[in-house]
């Protein structure tokens, strides 16, 4: 077999050329676009020549805002040929603060320093307001698929070095505005010949992937755009408005193009499995499925197995289960649980947890904590846990999570602060707590998010989760933070309900937590629904509802109905 | 088709998607304040638009927050 390609490109221009292999789109218009992968390529090639007839030169950043996945694909790949810097932007913004979502655009913008910006005529009534802004001035605004039609101005391909950078991934900071992570075309090589590999998912000729995802987020880019290009896997693409508008097309699409690999966040398995009804299930064959990853947000044991019940009756095997662990700064993935291998739940004591130590629960015990194992490094990548010291600490002590090898980023683009702070001595500090079992990780939340009442640590998914099961409480809607109060931590709990159950789920959430946790809260407040902060990806931000709170800022039933 | 048989297909499709009784909100209620949010409001959209035969493209739902703003938009689709 012929070495590894060292970057995108040229992984590109070695794809087999033919009519039967390729990727299909499904458009938003519902229309349905192959492209084998010459076409990709030639499509790619006239993209990058207007690109830099439109005056971009290599290494230039040109941000792409754009809603159809066939036109996003075509101007990424130009983009790459044409040795210019993509940077993916959430293209919609639903039923929410127009300001808010036009804030964040222009901040990716000027801090990419973008000098071209490629949208759509359906989101011109949003680029037209962003680009009123004064950090879009001096930008060029095209719009796709006019500006990339007729014939191609001459283009010379540059040369491209697995050190150059092949994309921006801005990343939806949980405390700050998005950063931009650099992802070179080494570490993209690197992560998807990982995760795709003999020690990922051993891609083999006859895979198909399908995918809703969004992909201005990497588990959508990487996973089903471009790790898949560089080792040759065909996939099926539908929107993610499709997606939300029927939950039920996901897996009816694996149905329809006999679907072997797909990948989606925790919600997303909770929610198929309570929207497909009984009736539908005949029509339903998971059979083919031999990969149904998990990651991107914290992965919930109940959820998955719940899954895997629900759809056995469609042939869907459990061992297709793949939790998984990673973020944007190691391209897409750093672990992955072994495929083929029945899921690992680790049951470890409550009380020891919060001393930090992971021990294993007693037989039988009620109040466990389940935790889903996510599997082993990459070869050539190393994790540890460590501690405050940078201490590496034996099995089952909960510390750091800390990874290097040639997935993770060279750092953050212009910005040498969260550069050094993120990347010390060549490893990757992630942020994330967790501890490891004979070499396989665990993962139990944030590190900015524990919450340290009286010496004891606790993590706020456990104490969310368990509001969450209470009737009346909005799914994934709850966030559990502490305040200090006269230098004591104290709990605050948050749940978003409707105003009529408010009273109600005041005492229960003090009662369950009581119960579950032995902790008292502090305060309860239960607030309109979609009033929870979240990021661009739909993680709640507990340091913004945090501040929020602190400030008197986070609305709340009662707040409004007193007002 | 009447604005107040519109009215009830939502009211319909709300209480299956969110399990819960819808029957008492009025057309100025905020949609999200119903205790829809705005993934289980993408998929009342869904549900109507196969009801009624009609698209409601991402782009045309930024800014709308009441029921009576959702119900008008989808009438001028369907116009």
């Amino acid at each position: 077999m012929a070495p590894e390609p060292q970057t995108l490109v040229e992984a590109l221009y070695r794809l087999p050329d033919g009519e039967e292999r390729g990727f299909r789109f499904l458009g938003l218009d519902r229309k349905e676009r192959y492209y084998p992968y010459a076409a990709m390529r030639a499509e790619a090639e006239r993209r990058a020549a207007f690109l830099a007839a439109a005056g971009l030169e290599k290494g230039d950043r040109v941000a792409l805002l754009l809603p159809e996945n066939h036109e996003f694909v075509l101007s990424f790949l130009g983009a790459s040929v044409g040795g210019f810097v993509p940077v993916p932007m959430y293209p919609q913004a639903t039923f929410k603060a127009v300001d808010a979502y036009l804030d964040i655009l222009a901040h990716i913008v000027e801090a990419s320093d973008a000098r071209a910006l490629v949208c759509m005529e359906q989101n011109r009534d949003v680029v037209e307001k962003l680009a009123g802004r004064p950090e879009l001035e001096g930008r060029e605004i095209l719009f796709a698929p006019e500006c990339f039609e007729g014939a191609p101005p001459p283009f010379e391909r540059p040369a491209i070095g697995p050190d150059d950078l092949c994309f921006l991934q801005f990343t939806s900071g949980s405390t700050s505005k998005p950063k931009g992570v650099m992802v070179t075309h080494g570490n993209l090589v690197a992560n998807a010949t990982a995760f795709l590999g003999p020690h990922g998912l051993n891609r083999t000729p006859d895979d198909v992937g399908v995918s809703w995802l969004p992909l201005f987020h990497d588990m959508g880019l990487i996973g089903f755009v471009l790790g898949t290009l560089i080792v040759d896997l065909p996939v099926v693409l539908m929107p993610t408005a499709h997606f939300a508008r029927m939950p039920r097309m996901w897996l009816e699409l694996i149905t329809k193009h006999r679907g072997t690999i797909t990948y989606a966040p925790n919600f997303a398995y909770q929610l198929v499995t309570k929207r497909v009804r009984d009736k539908d299930l005949a029509e339903l064959d998971l059979s083919t499925l031999r990969v149904a990853g998990c990651g991107a947000e914290p992965i919930r044991a109940k959820t998955l197995l719940e899954f895997a019940d629900r759809f056995s009756a469609c042939g869907f095997s459990p061992k297709a289960l793949l939790p998984s662990y990673g973020m944007a700064e190691s391209c897409l993935a750093i672990t992955f649980h072994p495929r083929e291998e029945e899921m690992v739940v680790d049951r470890v004591d409550p009380a020891a947890m919060r001393d930090g130590i992971a021990a294993p629960a007693a037989e039988g015990a009620t109040d466990a904590l389940e935790i889903v194992g996510c599997g082993v490094p990459f070869p050539g990548h190393e994790l540890r846990i460590v501690d405050e010291q940078g201490e590496t600490l034996e099995d089952r002590r909960v510390g750091e999570i800390v990874a290097r090898g040639p997935s993770v980023t060279p750092g953050y683009f212009r910005n040498p602060e969260a550069t050094a702070a993120g990347l010390r001595d060549g490893w990757l500090h992630t942020g994330d707590l967790g501890y490891t079992v004979d070499g396989s990780v665990y993962i139990c939340g944030r590190i900015k998010d524990l919450i340290i009442i009286k010496g004891a640590n606790h993590y706020p998914q456990d104490l969310e989760w368990a509001v969450g099961e209470l009737e009346g409480v909005r799914r994934g809607n709850v966030c559990a933070f502490s305040v200090v109060r006269d230098g004591t931590e104290e709990l605050v709990v948050m749940a978003e309900a409707n105003r009529a159950d408010a009273e109600r789920l005041r005492k229960q959430i003090a009662e369950t937590i009581f119960a579950d946790f032995g902790l008292q809260v502090a305060d309860v407040v239960i607030s309109p629904v979609g009033t929870l902060p979240k990021t661009s990806s739909g993680k709640h931000q507990r340091r913004k509802t945090q501040q929020l709170y602190e400030r008197g800022e986070l609305a709340s039933h009662t707040a409004v109905g007193s007002a | 088709m009447q604005r107040s048989e519109l009215f009830e297909m939502f009211q319909r499709m709300a209480t299956e998607i969110a399990e819960k009784d819808f029957s008492g909100v009025t057309q100025d209620s905020n949609i999200q304040e119903l205790g829809l949010d705005s993934l289980s409001t993408l998929e009342l959209v869904g549900a109507m638009e196969r009801e009624l035969g009609v698209q409601i493209p991402d782009e045309q739902l930024v800014g709308i927050q009441t029921v009576r703003q959702l119900l008008e938009l989808v009438e001028k689709r369907m116009a």
